[in-house]
């Protein structure tokens, strides 16, 4: 019933997307790709694909270079839908790009904190989280103007307020400044597609819900995991946690609480998911050594050291993957971009191993479709 | 001369013959204490030559593996502005060289020691706190480890060149000893000598010579004598014939008493 007048206003847009995701690289295309010998190789081999993108690389052009041609893909494409998306599409769209946005938002603060001309970051910023005013906090010379004139002005202000004061900016690791962003910018997400009155009740919430969990989750182990052994205080990491997510509240709780990978593992026992993923990567054994490691085996076949990192993104692409089981929902917008992301990484992966002559590790790449 | 057989531009006296052979012993002696030298730097060279080429294949093992740890940085962070983030975060240095010199027979060989600061915590512990963490972590550590070996190798390298310089000296300086100073020194003793020798036998023959100038002119000296002596008898006789005074006092002065 609620895709009945869908099509007015998204169908262009879903449509154009589904077609952007049958131009996904498929497992057919990665055996190839982990067969080539050059990065010259991986050029013609990605040519059906990415085609005019890569034209003007030289011959044998380095794997970040390659990585941004085929950001550019992406971001050029993301452009289009976005000049397309109308109404609640369009807001969620800019949702997507305010991830982006934070990164940037980051950079520059670190860059003006070390008082660096922060112009020369500019080309740096990753180009989904350009926007108009960015250049503007290039302006600023100091944390306070930049918070006061310049920040405001953004839009990521809402995420700022209330949460970070200009003293903050100043004091914080920027890494916190930067989770604190991002905590509030999953929780406004979230809120978002379970509010707004275009998307309550239509697929885009169940699934974009699922997502954004996912991604809550996510977040709240990483940081738990990667806190280990760092100045952030349990008080302090409790505060970067979002509060949804399968996790909230018991299991951040315990996050919050936990000292090492045991600590995690007890606190995600309530999701089977995130506790098999914590036994695969055998870090219940309380073998965090094993979780280090990038997956060693190819993709389905034996999951004997892979990180948990790898876990979460192969399970990100399948819950991506999934969203393009629904019809009449943004989400497949999210799943797309995200599924696009692994691509990239992906390619840069092969590249680098080809370009360092690293075959036997080629395989860790994840291939959905 | 090419085999170094100059001599010295000495005059030959016995004192500087003295200081001739002084100085042939003092070549001697320094060329056997050069050549030790230059074995013992020689033996040090091969063995630094092995570290080196160990060194550097364990820096490509390490290099090539703390490069692939940053490929999977960027694979698990999926932005390429980490370094700038991590480059900016860091505040003072936490692996520090220093160094201290070796002497290895009388050369000074820099010796570079690589030491962790254990104040400095990490500062950039917390990048990647969202996503990426444990890779930055894990190629924080590789990278320690290949600095570590290129700390190595440079202290090996910076040896080697310096071993490399100082045996071409020394090795020329044997050379130089052995071939020229050596030789020009003992052509020199041998020149002395002969013409020591010559001198000698100049003395001599000038001594024969003298001698025989001086037997002749008292051979003729005395043929003169006998000579003489033999017509004064004759006059004698001839005055005795023609009625000289018998007396023979002609010639006496008158004595005055």
């Amino acid at each position: 019933m609620e895709g009945m007048f869908y099509n007015v206003t998204g169908g262009y847009v879903e449509g154009i997307v589904r077609g952007y995701r049958n131009t996904l690289l498929t497992g057919q295309n990665y055996g190839n790709l982990t067969q080539c010998e050059t990065i010259d190789d991986i050029k013609l081999q990605l040519g059906p694909a990415y085609g005019d993108y890569l034209a003007s690389l030289p011959p044998n052009p380095s794997t970040s270079s390659l990585a941004d041609k085929t950001l550019d893909k992406l971001v050029a494409e993301f452009r289009y839908v976005q000049a397309n998306a109308t109404g609640s599409l369009s807001k969620f769209l800019d949702y997507l790009t305010y991830a982006y946005m934070i990164d940037n938002v980051a950079l520059l603060i670190t860059g003006t904190l070390h008082e660096r001309d922060t112009r020369e970051l500019l080309e740096r910023c990753h180009p989904l989280g350009w926007f108009e005013t960015l250049p503007v906090l290039c302006v600023a010379t100091n944390i306070e103007e930049l918070y006061n004139s310049v920040l405001i002005e953004t839009p990521l202000a809402p995420y700022f307020k209330g949460s970070l004061s200009h003293q903050d900016l100043d004091e914080l690791n920027i890494e916190i400044i930067r989770n604190t962003l991002y905590k509030n910018y999953l929780e406004d997400f979230h809120r978002f597609v379970n509010e707004e009155p275009g998307i309550r009740g239509t697929p885009t919430q169940e699934v974009m819900s699922e997502a954004l969990e996912f991604e809550a989750d996510r977040r709240s182990i990483n940081i738990t995991l990667n806190s280990f052994g760092t100045e952030l205080s349990k008080q302090e990491r409790r505060k970067l946690y979002p509060n949804f997510g399968r996790l909230h509240p018991e299991g951040t709780l315990m996050l919050s609480r936990a000292e090492d990978a045991e600590g995690v593992r007890i606190a995600v026992d309530g999701v089977s998911d995130y506790r098999d993923m914590m036994d695969q990567t055998g870090m219940s054994g309380g073998n965090s050594g094993g979780g280090l490691g990038n997956q060693s085996g190819g993709v389905g076949g034996d999951t004997e050291g892979k990180s948990l990192e790898d876990m979460f993104y192969e399970r990100e692409m399948q819950i991506a993957k999934m969203s393009f089981t629904f019809q009449f929902t943004h989400a497949i917008v999210y799943a797309w971009v995200k599924l696009r992301e692994q691509e990239i990484r992906n390619i840069t992966w092969i590249a680098e191993c080809i370009a360092q002559n690293q075959k036997d590790r080629i395989g860790n790449y994840i291939s959905v479709f | 001369m090419s085999s170094g057989a100059g001599r010295e531009a000495v005059f030959p006296t016995r004192q500087s013959l003295g200081a001739m052979k002084s100085k042939l012993k003092g070549a001697q002696i320094g060329h056997d204490l050069l050549k030790r030298k230059s074995e013992a730097l020689t033996k040090r060279f091969r063995e630094i030559t092995k570290r080196i080429d160990d060194a550097k294949r364990k820096m490509g093992r390490v290099m090539q593996i703390a490069a692939f740890s940053l490929a999977e940085v960027t694979y698990a962070v999926g932005n390429s502005s980490i370094g700038y983030q991590i480059t900016e975060s860091v505040k003072q240095a936490k692996f520090r060289v220093k160094t201290r010199q070796e002497n290895v027979s009388g050369v000074f060989l820099p010796q570079f020691e690589s030491w962790r600061v254990e104040g400095v915590s990490s500062d950039f512990g917390m990048t990647g706190l969202g996503k990426g963490g444990q890779q930055v972590q894990k190629c924080r550590e590789t990278y320690t480890r290949a600095v570590e070996t290129l700390v190595e190798l440079a202290s090996l390298q910076t040896a080697f060149v310096i071993l490399d310089e100082v045996i071409k000296v020394v090795n020329r300086r044997v050379n130089a000893i052995e071939h020229v100073i050596i030789p020009r020194t003992e052509n020199t003793i041998k020149y002395i000598n002969s013409e020591l020798d010559e001198l000698d036998r100049e003395e001599f023959f000038r001594l024969k010579k003298v001698k025989g100038v001086k037997e002749r002119a008292k051979a003729e000296e005395d043929a003169e004598r006998s000579k003489k002596a033999r017509r004064e008898s004759d006059k004698e006789n001839e005055q005795n014939g023609e009625g000289k005074n018998v007396l023979g006092d002609e010639g006496d002065e008158d004595v005055i008493f």
